[in-house]
């Protein structure tokens, strides 16, 4: 059975943030708000040692579509509206969803609410779009700055007939390129992506090449033959979740 | 209302009824594309195409490709025929699409109607026609020359495409104005110093980094800022494993994190520890021979502190190694320079050991930290000079120049020929900047008075002299918040009588102005073509329109130009009309532009047709016509051939690498010739230290520093953000929400990197809200207490202070109001004169911090 997974190398990675804002526009995630990052592609960053010899690193951060998946065993509908597809992904379908949150209770990669970011170690892999509020809020104000010669985020949406104005359309039969309100969404590996035989946009766009997409059960693929290398490291194993975003090699040289 | 999630587990019996009026709430309007919903469209990605154009985010320009979904820009990439960028770009590519999709984009021309001008002064804009803002444009310009004083009138360069030519050297000169002034001197001008005084290279210089054995970075943090961004990305991991990395910076960066080495010295010192390194690759033998040459009898007599005899060495591809070590090199020890840079001996010793073992193939990466200092352009020199000992210069691994781009230049005849007499005179007359003085000698690329000195132009405007300014036009640039000493802009621009803003959004420079045009997005919205260079290929990569405008704008650099042309030429003054049109006729069919938008495409066309007309090999790219060269949207040049000018093929006066500058002593003699006084002189009126024979080797000078160790205890480290395009994308939320990968860094505020220890001895806490100042001026910031800082000094990225420019970069607009301090506040004013750059490094803004 296929087992969909990435691995990172921390090697390559700079945690220049392209991925996360790669993600951002090929899916159409929304500003933070309510306590919700909506970055399905997210980083956390650790300092330790003391000066001269301080260290830092980046890890970046997303769902682990874990083989174990607390966030699909909390999904409280049936059929579940978080679930595991045939190719190993955690999947969200979005009209299922009752945006109960269930999920994001019980994924130890998510937060309830968010407060602070990466440079704190936080983030959420789960985020949840508030009932009755638009998804895309920062583009519905009608403030001009300058009344008259400068336009509005309102102006804008009806100019270019979107929202976000740069909103990227795909299909998918689970998920929609833009959520409703009162669901939860995250990181889905980019099914509209995989399906056309193309990379996760995140894997695309990694200037480094540090992120590998491919079938960790298929011993040819390459993020199988690098974890065969170097087992690497996964978040919180103690969790059980077995996540299938595996982290490889060191950060730093030093 | 929000449910409870514990709350609503609890009543899961009913999950299937909560289902429906989940569904019931949602927008459906908003997801009226999303067609696939239940397997109805096809999986994937609705109909599209990438388009190609050029990020202008930073200074490498990256070749990139925009996706176009319905008219609309929707994603982006790099150009898949980049060899430089290999399809990808970096956070910056990404983050414009909130920059064209800016809600706080100007729509219309708009006019002054306050004419108060000052920081926090209402300029109360109301929207006006095209007509009526180019006719009044027009009509003070007339004045000028009906006057017969077109000198006033001037034009100021921020960002910029090659087209420039058109707005920056045919409008004024025809006009009869010599105040081109550009934003160059902002950015790099100490850095090109450093390569200019040594290697004859007035550039950024190339790095081979996929054959480095050893890179020393130096003052920059080339996988966030600096160049070659995306190509330095794509090879550092690479690099960690086959070779060592060391980074010189009193801040941990990405590179410093990364590295094997951090060299965290003290702001100001890095000729000392440069010279240091050079000490200890000479005493120790290691300088590569086949570029240096050796001692006659192969012993070496670089001995600590003790002279060498000149004619007992003989140098190959390099001049004066002796003289340097005999002037400076021998007495700065590893100790010395750990005593004056802080950074320890020993691991002075081992990097400069290390690149030796690594000669040639070492980059030694010269970044504007090293140079961009009030005396930082011998600093630059010495920086630079270790790739001279090493042989890295021009080599395998090391740091290289440029392969050509055969595109075409401005005809400087014709612009000649529509100069009239007034026109031919007083675009002579000394410039506003007043370059070439005694105590401004910029004496970029050899020349007395040869290069910009932007941070000057207040100083020229404030007193009047040269002359007055009454006509300002500024383009893309925002002079006022992107130089330090902001007060001193402010106070310039405040007392021009007539300014006109060519911008995107209303940012401090429009807040000035009494005209404003709303102008494209270079990225998506307009016609330009840019050259650049990385891993070896140099590349000429077009901007063009990707999308139809969103809003009524023109191209700054064509556009404006022609328009400003044709009501010139309705009151009489037709030179730069008829000087335009021909120039820019069309070079396949010779019709003469007819609109603005024909004379865009024209010049363009113009410019870059060696490159696709199949006329001459190109050394590079094979390009059918003009069509072809649209839709691959650039070109590459074969790759550059190592040593290229080995063999005494350096454009220096010795036609070698100098370590000592046979090239500045001529440019600092031709200078002080001009002022009638002595070396010595020039050099005491231009901050430096520096007497004598001293003035013409890379060398170690105390650095500048504004405000006492008491009352300023602290050393402030500008950098730029890895999210920074420029000083323009303050305005989009994502720069907020991603700010934390600048290392160090929180996302939302205003970050001061502060180390523990000085954080202890303030009274301040991770979080705090605090008040920084300097001899410059003061502002508020959140400090981060973190071990990534150097004690003594304080660090904060550029960018963030905005009191204009759009609702998320300005906390409330109307009322200038900032979020955060702009760091060019509080670095005080002043120059590196040498070069004429602004000086921002080098830790002569000296600050102290309160908790408020």
């Amino acid at each position: 059975m296929k087992q969909y997974g990435m691995v990172i190398d921390l090697r390559k990675c700079v945690g220049c943030g392209a991925c996360a804002l790669a993600c951002k526009t090929e899916n159409n995630t929304s500003l933070r708000g309510n306590g919700q990052t909506h970055n399905w592609a997210d980083f956390i960053h650790e300092t330790t040692g003391t000066f001269p010899h301080t260290k830092f690193r980046t890890l970046p951060v997303l769902c682990n579509h874990c083989s174990n998946a607390p966030c699909v065993e909390a999904c409280p509908v049936e059929p579940k509206a978080m679930f595991k597809t045939a190719d190993g992904i955690t999947m969200h379908n979005d009209e299922r969803c009752i945006g109960c949150r269930a999920c994001q209770d019980a994924c130890p990669y998510s937060m309830d609410e968010v407060m602070k970011d990466g440079s704190s170690g936080e983030y959420s892999v789960i985020s949840y779009n508030q009932e009755g509020e638009p998804t895309q809020k920062f583009f519905t104000s009608k403030t001009e700055v300058i009344k008259k010669c400068s336009s509005s985020g309102a102006e804008l949406v009806s100019l270019t007939k979107a929202n976000p104005p740069y909103r990227h359309n795909y299909n998918h039969p689970d998920y929609e390129n833009v959520r409703r309100d009162n669901i939860v969404e995250k990181c889905i590996f980019c099914d509209h992506r995989l399906k056309n035989n193309q990379q996760p946009a995140c894997v695309d766009a990694c200037p480094s090449g540090a992120r590998v997409f491919g079938d960790l059960n298929d011993p040819g693929s390459e993020a199988a033959q690098l974890l065969n290398k170097d087992k690497g490291f996964v978040l919180k194993e103690s969790e059980g979740t077995l996540p299938n975003v595996h982290y490889i090699r060191e950060y730093s040289a030093r | 209302m929000r449910i409870k999630r514990r709350d609503f587990l609890k009543l899961s019996a009913i999950a299937g009824a909560a289902a429906l009026s989940g569904c019931a709430g949602s927008d459906s309007g908003m997801n009226a594309l999303a067609s696939g919903k239940g397997g109805g469209g096809k999986i994937g990605e609705g109909p599209g195409e990438w388009r190609p154009t050029t990020c202008q985010g930073c200074t490498t320009w990256c070749p990139a490709e925009v996706f176009v979904q319905d008219g609309r820009a929707v994603k982006v990439q790099g150009n898949r025929h980049s060899k430089q960028n290999d399809g990808k770009v970096c956070p910056r590519g990404h983050l414009s699409l909130q920059q064209v999709y800016d809600p706080d984009r100007l729509k219309v021309p708009m006019k002054r109607t306050n004419p108060n001008k000052g920081r926090g002064v209402d300029p109360m804009f109301v929207p006006i026609s095209w007509d009526e803002a180019l006719n009044t444009i027009a009509d003070k310009m007339m004045e000028l020359r009906n006057a017969k004083e077109p000198e006033k009138f001037c034009l100021m360069r921020g960002r910029y495409t090659y087209m420039r030519d058109v707005i920056y050297d045919v409008l004024p000169k025809v006009f009869g104005s010599p105040n081109n002034i550009s934003h160059s001197s902002t950015c790099a001008e100490a850095e090109k110093f450093g390569s200019f005084y040594t290697e004859g290279y007035w550039d950024y210089r190339d790095y081979d980094l996929s054959n480095s054995k050893y890179i020393l970075i130096w003052g920059c943090d080339p996988v966030a800022s600096n160049r070659m961004i995306p190509a330095t990305i794509k090879r550092l991991g690479d690099a960690l494993d086959r070779a060592t990395v060391a980074a010189v910076d009193p801040r941990l960066t990405t590179s410093a994190a990364k590295a094997s080495e951090w060299l965290p010295l003290i702001p100001g010192t890095d000729g000392a520890l440069a010279l240091a390194m050079a000490h200890v690759i000479l005493s120790d033998g290691g300088w590569n021979k086949e570029f240096v040459g050796d001692f006659k009898d192969g012993v070496n007599r670089f001995k600590p502190g003790r002279k060498v005899n000149e004619t007992d060495f003989v140098e190959k591809e390099t001049y004066g190694l002796v003289k340097w070590w005999n002037l400076v090199v021998k007495d700065m020890t590893p100790q010395k320079a750990a005593k004056i840079s802080g950074v320890p001996a020993d691991q002075i010793i081992r990097v400069a050991k290390g690149m030796a073992a690594a000669a040639p193939n070492v980059a030694v990466w010269m970044g504007p930290g090293a140079a961009m200092q009030a005396r930082g352009a011998y600093s630059a020199m010495s920086v630079h000079a270790l790739a001279g000992i090493l042989g890295s210069v021009d080599n395998v691994g090391g740091s290289l120049q440029t392969a050509k781009i055969p595109a075409n230049k401005l005809d400087s005849d014709l612009l000649k020929k529509y100069q009239d007499e007034l026109a031919k005179k007083h675009s002579k007359l000394e410039k506003i900047d007043q370059r070439g003085r005694l105590e401004l000698p910029v004496i970029a690329s050899g020349k007395s008075g040869g290069g910009v000195s932007t941070n000057n132009a207040p100083n020229g405007i404030l007193n009047k002299d040269p002359y007055e300014i009454k006509v300002l036009v500024g383009y893309m640039n925002n002079f006022v918040f992107s130089s330090n000493g902001t007060d001193r802009w402010e106070r310039a621009l405040s007392s021009i009588p007539f300014t006109v803003h060519l911008t995107t959004n209303a940012s401090e420079f429009t807040m000035f102005a009494d005209i404003v045009l709303p102008c494209s997005v270079s990225m998506y919205e307009r016609y330009g073509y840019i050259k650049t260079k990385a891993n070896r290929y140099a590349a000429l990569s077009l901007l063009q329109p990707v999308i139809k405008p969103v809003w009524d704008v023109i191209e700054d650099e064509t556009e404006f130009p022609f328009l400003l042309a044709e009501k010139l030429k309705e009151r009489g003054f037709s030179n730069l009309y008829d000087c335009l049109v021909e120039m820019y006729s069309d070079p396949e069919t010779g019709d003469k532009p007819k609109t603005s938008k024909e004379m865009s495409v024209f010049a363009l066309k113009y410019y870059t047709k060696p490159l696709w007309d199949g006329e001459k090999d190109t050394h590079g790219d094979k390009i059918n016509g003009w069509q072809e060269m649209l839709s691959r949207g650039m070109w590459n040049s074969e790759a550059y051939k190592y040593k290229s000018h080995w063999g005494g093929k350096f454009a220096t006066e010795t036609t070698k690498f100098e370590f000592y500058s046979e090239t500045l002593k001529k440019a600092l003699a031709g200078h002080a010739e001009k002022h009638k006084v002595d070396i010595d002189t020039v050099m005491e009126k231009s901050n430096y230290t520096a007497r004598g024979e001293l003035a013409f080797v890379p060398h170690h000078e105390p650095s500048l520093r504004h405000g006492s160790k008491k009352d300023f205890p602290l050393l402030f480290i500008d950098y730029k953000s890895r999210l920074n395009r420029e000083g323009r994308s303050q305005n989009s939320p994502w720069y907020y929400e991603f700010k934390h990968v600048d290392p160090g860094d929180v996302g939302g505020q205003d970050t001061l990197r502060i180390h523990p220890v000085d954080a202890a001895k303030y009274g301040i806490k991770d979080g705090d809200k605090v008040k920084i100042t300097s001899m410059g001026g003061s502002g508020e910031c959140i400090a981060r207490v973190w071990e990534g800082v150097r004690p003594g000094t304080v660090s904060k990225s550029y960018g963030q202070g905005h009191w204009a420019y759009g609702r998320t970069a300005t906390a409330d607009f109307g009322k200038s109001a900032t979020r955060g301090v702009n760091n060019n506040t509080i670095i005080p004013w002043e120059l590196e004169r040498l070069s004429g750059s602004n000086a921002r490094n080098g830790g002569h803004a000296a600050v102290r911090i309160e908790k408020i």
